[in-house]
Order: structure tokens, then C-alpha cells, then sequence
């Protein structure tokens, strides 16, 4: 890739840091190299997995997965459910639910995906060192071959704006799927400057401090996730999870865009227990 | 007693610093032994220090003529950084006993709204903690001491933070 291109697509949008951080690029004949550009593509996934851990993130996801998986079992769902973790960068949430989570007992396969080859790469090397029980693959998740039973993500569907984020989410209408659970930053007044505050305190690379700010401003609004679920993927019954703390004004960093089956709802409120208060109206 | 707890607050910091300048260069998911060694050579960076201070310490008392005076001027001065030290010690090992509760929410509260900002102070701390120690001393070489040491456990982290950049960035070459 031309760096003059990236510094362009840069220079429209008037992000000044970001062009900072692009000029730093090492390149050769104005190409950027490709080593060095993946090299720096995992220090940065290393570091983003460190935030995961501090905040406990495969905690937050299997909370939610378990109650799914098992009202889905409760709903006479018998197959091997397939957990399909979309964009998964270096796989951390899958390789943290292989480590943890007694894949066979509950029946469930835990499969990572994404279109960076060299992050899938490494996911699969992290994953063999560890001998965990999960694969990695570099495609599209929504490829209908290997379609998931429950599709989650983790800070990836900010990315999708406008029009590009009810083609994603219509892409969970497929004939395997049963829910999509997706994390990701919640926004509020003080998102932004609380997270420039911690990426430049825990984060080490200059892009990654500005990736981690402009995703916390960029999040998506709740209303805007669910309105996008209800108008593609109308099979769903969609909602938010987990927006305040404890019943309190309070925002939690992350929420989570819900979407299952209709004919699964009850058995989720049930399985959810008292944590069905953290579930918005699902529909 | 006071150059006792100091000494063991050195070592603490260490262990954290030694985690901390660990953290986010490993993404494996099992890291007990690869925290551990990280705390580890923390804590033998904080002993480097404090072997070093100690021989400072040795080699001006040799050279003073009044050592009663300067042991207890040296004493005085830890115990008015004791008073800086040792609360924010508490606080840091209070969040992190909070982290042992079983709430993913309380655990994230900590991180967010105790650990980062006591992390971000952490060299403030030790600027105003050292000064304020040697703002009652009365003789120089408690001075030079306090501040070698200061400067010592202040190049602490940037030490360890270079040596595990090192071999995180030897690792990815490998890779890549």
C-alpha cells in the first residue's frame, strides 16, 4: 500500500494524529513495509488483549454466552453450537473461552475469524502454543458454508457505519444462526476523554493510544444499534445488554448489541436470572 | 524500622513495576509463570536499588564525622516519606484486593477510576514523597542520598520498560 494514499484518506478527514502516526510508518520507495506494518499490527493486538484482561473481558463475554447457549439447549436446540467470534483480531476472546470453558460439557465449538491473515496467523500460533480447543480462520464469518449458531464481536461493529451497518447485521438472518451478541463501547459525555486518559496510560504505540479514542467517539448509541437490528435482522429480537451499573445512572465501558431468535426469549430471560434486569426490552 | 518498610516498599514497587512493563507484550491466555518471572525481575531491579543505596549509605557514613547524626536524620527523613508512601501503598493494594471479588463491574471500577490514575501519579508520588522526606533533614548527605535514590527508583520502570520492549520486539521479529 502507497503511504501517500493512507496519508490522503488522512488528510480528507483533517486527523492530524493520524497523519502523525502514518508519517512514522516505515516505508520503502513510498510503499509501506509490509514487515515492519505487521509487526506493528501485533504489538498493537498485544497490547489491545492486555485492556481485555484488565477488564475482564472473557469474564463479560461467557456471562452472556452461557445463558444463550443454555436457553438454547433449554429451547431443544440438540446440535453442537458453533460460537463464531467475527473480527477477532489475534483471537483473544475465543482463545479465553477455549482456556476456560469446558467446550465438550456444554457442547459448543469455539471458531475465530477474520480478514487480516497475519492476525488470524497469530491467533493460531497463540492458540497451538496453549493447545486450546478452538480454530481460527481467514474469511468472511458470514460466509453461509460455515455459518455460526451465535455470532459475537468484540469493539468491531463501530466500524460499521450508516448503510455498511444494516448490511452487517442483515447478514445474521441466516438459516444457522440463533443469536448475535456485540461488544463494544458505550458511548457517553466522558467516554472519549476517559479513554484517551487510559489508552495513553496503558497503551505503548501511538496508534494504538489513537484507535483506542476515536473508537470510544465513534461508538454507535444503543438506539442506533438496536433501530439497525430491528430493520435488518427482523427475526431477531433484538435489545441492549448490560448499559448501566447496577440499575444505577451509571454507564458501563462496554454494552452489548442482543439479538436471538424469537422463540428463544423466554428461556433467556430465565436463564439470565437476576441479571435479566441488565436486558433491555428485547424485541 | 522505618528504612525497614521503606526497603519493602521498595521491593513492592519493583513487583509492580515489573508486572506492569510486562503486561501487553504476552497474548498468550495462561501467563501465571510469565507474570511471575515479570515480578520477579522486578523486584530484583527494586533490590538493585536498594543494594546500591545501601552502599551509598555505607560510604557516606564512612565519610562523615558525625554517623549518629546522620543515621538519625536519615531515619527522620524515611519516616516523613513513610507518610507520603504509605498510604498510597494502601491504596494500590486495596484495589488490587478488590480485584479479587467476583464482579467483573468492581474490577473494571478499580482499573478505571483507582489503578490508571494511581498509576498515572506514581511519579509524582515518589517526587513529592522524597521531598517531602528531605524537606526536614539537615545534613547534605541525607540530601544527595534521598535524591539518588529517588532518581534510581524512578529509572526503575524505564529500565524494566526497555528490557521487556527488547524481547517483545525480538519475539515479534521472529514471527513476522
Amino acid at each position: 500500500m502507497r503511504k501517500a494514499d493512507v496519508l490522503e484518506v488522512f488528510a480528507r478527514f483533517g486527523n492530524d494524529i493520524a497523519l502523525r502516526a502514518v508519517r512514522a510508518l516505515p516505508d520503502i520507495d513510498g510503499i509501506l513495509d509490509a514487515r515492519e506494518i505487521d509487526s506493528l499490527l501485533l504489538a498493537i493486538h498485544w497490547e489491545m488483549q492486555r485492556l481485555a484482561e484488565e477488564f475482564y473481558h472473557g469474564h463479560r463475554v461467557w456471562e452472556l454466552v452461557r445463558c444463550v447457549v443454555t436457553a438454547l439447549r433449554e429451547s431443544g436446540f440438540e446440535r453442537t453450537i458453533r460460537i463464531v467470534d467475527v473480527g477477532c483480531g489475534i483471537g483473544y476472546t475465543t482463545r479465553w473461552l477455549a482456556a476456560n470453558i469446558p467446550a465438550a460439557d456444554y457442547g459448543i465449538e469455539f471458531i475465530g475469524m477474520d480478514l487480516n491473515s497475519t492476525l488470524v496467523a497469530e491467533a493460531k500460533r497463540l492458540a497451538n502454543c496453549e493447545k486450546l480447543p478452538c480454530s481460527f480462520s481467514h474469511q468472511d464469518a458470514f460466509h453461509s458454508r460455515d455459518s455460526g449458531h451465535i455470532f459475537l464481536s468484540t469493539g468491531v461493529i463501530h466500524h460499521f457505519r450508516d448503510d455498511a451497518l444494516l448490511e452487517f447485521l442483515k447478514r445474521h438472518e441466516q438459516v444457522e444462526t440463533q443469536a448475535f451478541l456485540h461488544f463494544d463501547f458505550q458511548p457517553w459525555l466522558l467516554a472519549p476523554f476517559g479513554s484517551m486518559f487510559f489508552h495513553y496510560l496503558r497503551m505503548r504505540t501511538g496508534i494504538a493510544r489513537h484507535d483506542g479514542v476515536l473508537s470510544a467517539a465513534r461508538a454507535h448509541t444503543a438506539r442506533t444499534l438496536v433501530d439497525a437490528a430491528r430493520k435488518s435482522a427482523p427475526k431477531f429480537a433484538s435489545g441492549i445488554y448490560g448499559a448501566k451499573i447496577w440499575g444505577t445512572p451509571a454507564p458501563r465501558v462496554f454494552h452489548t448489541l442482543v439479538g436471538v431468535r424469537h422463540a428463544i426469549v423466554p428461556e433467556l430471560r430465565r436463564e439470565l436470572g437476576v441479571r435479566v434486569s441488565r436486558l433491555g426490552e428485547l424485541r | 524500622m522505618t528504612l525497614l518498610i521503606l526497603y519493602l516498599l521498595a521491593l513492592l514497587d519493583g513487583l509492580l513495576c515489573g508486572l506492569r512493563t510486562s503486561m501487553g507484550r504476552s497474548a498468550l491466555i495462561r501467563k501465571r509463570a510469565y507474570y511471575t518471572r515479570a515480578a520477579l525481575v522486578g523486584m530484583i531491579g527494586a533490590q538493585i536499588v536498594s543494594t546500591l543505596a545501601l552502599v551509598a549509605l555505607i560510604v557516606a557514613a564512612s565519610f562523615s564525622s558525625e554517623r549518629a547524626a546522620l543515621r538519625a536524620d536519615l531515619e527522620g527523613a524515611a519516616g516523613r516519606m513513610l507518610w507520603i508512601f504509605l498510604p498510597y501503598a494502601g491504596l494500590v493494594l486495596f484495589n488490587l484486593g478488590l480485584r479479587l471479588l467476583p464482579s467483573i463491574d468492581i474490577r473494571s471500577a478499580t482499573s478505571v477510576f483507582m489503578l490508571g490514575p494511581l498509576t498515572a501519579v506514581r511519579p509524582l508520588i515518589m517526587i513529592v514523597g522524597v521531598l517531602n522526606g528531605l524537606s526536614g533533614s539537615r545534613l547534605w548527605a541525607t540530601r544527595v542520598l534521598g535524591l539518588f535514590i529517588l532518581a534510581m527508583m524512578l529509572s526503575l520502570e524505564f529500565a524494566l520498560n526497555r528490557r521487556s520492549a527488547r524481547t517483545q520486539s525480538d519475539l515479534i521479529r521472529e514471527l513476522v
